[in-house]
């Protein structure tokens, strides 16, 4: 006999609010479909209202988790319009802010991901570590949650002496905390049972389903834009894209883990090769055309459509955000396997629904 | 006429869009995203999708009242993004593979069709 349960979208493991209507034999989920909707803010409608400079703060808010990156492509794609070089000091402000992004990003998610199998004290440790990089990115951006580091044309604020020390400083003591949560995350008795051969994606599968970032990463396939030719500057920093072959929840694990640590190198790598300079190019005129701009947030591929007609207030902007890509793969993975288990996997594939509603 | 357009082919009818899906996918492209736009007293289409980060886009105008076919059969992922689209836009896609019916997002007492 059957059963149909919600999941959300009030539960103790999501962050934020989504539904799940599982179908059940037993204990066991044969069935899953998603609900949304419950904080659909219709930004992308917003943009009527407000001209292309006003956008890029709009988009900072469609998450409080990944703003900067979401700002940083926005004027990125608008760049686009105008066909502009913005210097290259800005270009490296945008990576360090980015990364920074993603470090306390993926922090967050490995405390979330500890609390769901009721890892209290790995949460604590997680979420600890992360005070340090948002108490870095108030200093130098003004905030801890909205940076604006980004406006088309540049950058909006320069990184000064003081700032560099500051993250510098930070990186270090971070990278040790990174390596005793890699201690637990990757060795510990209790994350291994709950996360090894579970919810496991095939290469084939994670890339047919649209998934992407670290979920798709950890599936084996090699996808990440910061390798992409609009993201150049990553070639000269050394990335190397994280890849884990195994496709289980264990896996998307290790991904967001060993991320940080490349994170922590991108970014000092930027401050040790960061150019002197301007920090914005002088934009004028209104934009026209249409452009596409991806970048790779903590989640993964966000995709970003303008289109402008020569006023002021763009005609309009589209957003392909990485949870958006992600969720159909829950359809696939979640049949088989215990109810029990469905927050594990829920959360590795990183739900933001802020951003996935817009 | 816009300066930069992004580079797109041309279909010609639902059902080449359908059968140049299959092909991607069969040729080992991944279902990025679709663009909706508002176009005459149409929308226009445009399928997006990515291999090896090179992106293959596919542009569509579809005619008013008419219904395009969904590729949520080809790939699943795609069936979130054409269900926002009837919710926001109004259109109908046939063949979906879960249909929301226009309540993807919106709520019966939302407004209808906002970006119609």
């Amino acid at each position: 006999m059957t059963t149909v349960i919600p999941f959300g979208p009030q539960h103790p493991v999501l962050p934020e609010p989504v539904s799940l209507k599982l179908e059940l034999d037993n204990d066991v989920v044969i069935g899953a479909l998603p609900s949304l909707g419950y904080v659909h803010r219709g930004l992308e409608k917003f943009i009527d209202t407000k001209d292309y400079n006003q956008t890029t703060y709009i988009c900072e808010r469609i998450c409080g988790i990944c703003s900067a990156l979401h700002g940083i492509t926005y004027t990125m794609a608008v760049e686009k319009l105008f066909d502009v070089e913005i210097p290259e000091r800005a270009m490296y402000i945008r990576v360090i802010v980015g990364e920074l992004n993603r470090v306390h990003s993926h922090l967050l998610w490995l405390g979330l991901f500890a609390d769901g199998f009721g890892f209290e004290s790995l949460f604590y440790e997680c979420w600890k570590y992360r005070e340090a990089v948002l108490d870095v990115l108030e200093k130098i951006t003004g905030n801890r949650v909205i940076h604006s580091i980004s406006k088309v044309g540049g950058a909006s604020k320069d990184l000064t002496k003081e700032h560099i020390d500051l993250i510098l400083k930070m990186l270090d003591t971070v990278e040790s905390q990174v390596k005793d949560l890699e201690k637990v995350f990757i060795n510990n008795y209790t994350v291994k049972q709950r996360t090894v051969g579970l919810a496991t994606m095939s290469k084939q599968l994670a890339y047919e389903a649209g998934t992407v970032g670290p979920t798709l990463r950890g599936s084996g396939v090699h996808s990440d834009l910061r390798e992409e030719a609009d993201w150049d500057i990553y070639k000269d920093l050394g990335f190397k894209a994280v890849v884990e072959k195994d496709g289980d929840c264990y896996s998307r694990t290790k991904v967001r883990v060993f991320e940080l640590y490349e994170s922590i190198k991108l970014i000092r790598n930027a401050i040790s090769k960061l150019p002197n300079g301007e920090i914005a190019t002088p934009i004028k005129g209104s934009p026209t055309g249409e452009a596409i701009m991806r970048t790779e947030q903590p989640r993964g591929e966000v995709v970003y459509y303008v289109k402008g007609n020569g006023t002021k207030n763009l005609e309009r902007l589209k957003i392909r955000t990485p949870t958006f890509a992600n969720i159909p793969s829950l359809l696939l993975t979640l049949p088989g396997i215990k109810l029990a288990d469905v927050p594990i996997v829920v959360l590795t594939i990183d739900p933001c629904i802020s951003c996935t509603e817009r | 006429m816009l300066k930069n357009t992004i580079d797109a082919i041309e279909m010609k009818s639902s059902a080449d869009v359908l059968k140049a899906v299959q092909d991607a996918k069969n040729d080992g492209y991944r279902y990025a995203t679709m663009i909706c736009l508002k176009k005459d007293d149409g929308h226009e289409l445009i399928y997006v999708l990515d291999k090896d980060y090179k992106l293959k886009n596919l542009r569509y105008f579809v005619k008013p009242g008419e219904k395009p076919k969904s590729v949520s059969g080809i790939y699943l992922c795609a069936l979130l993004i054409e269900n926002e689209y009837q919710d926001l836009f109004g259109l109908t896609f046939e063949g979906l593979a879960i249909d929301y019916k226009g309540h993807l997002y919106l709520t019966p007492n939302s407004p209808k069709t906002p970006l119609a």
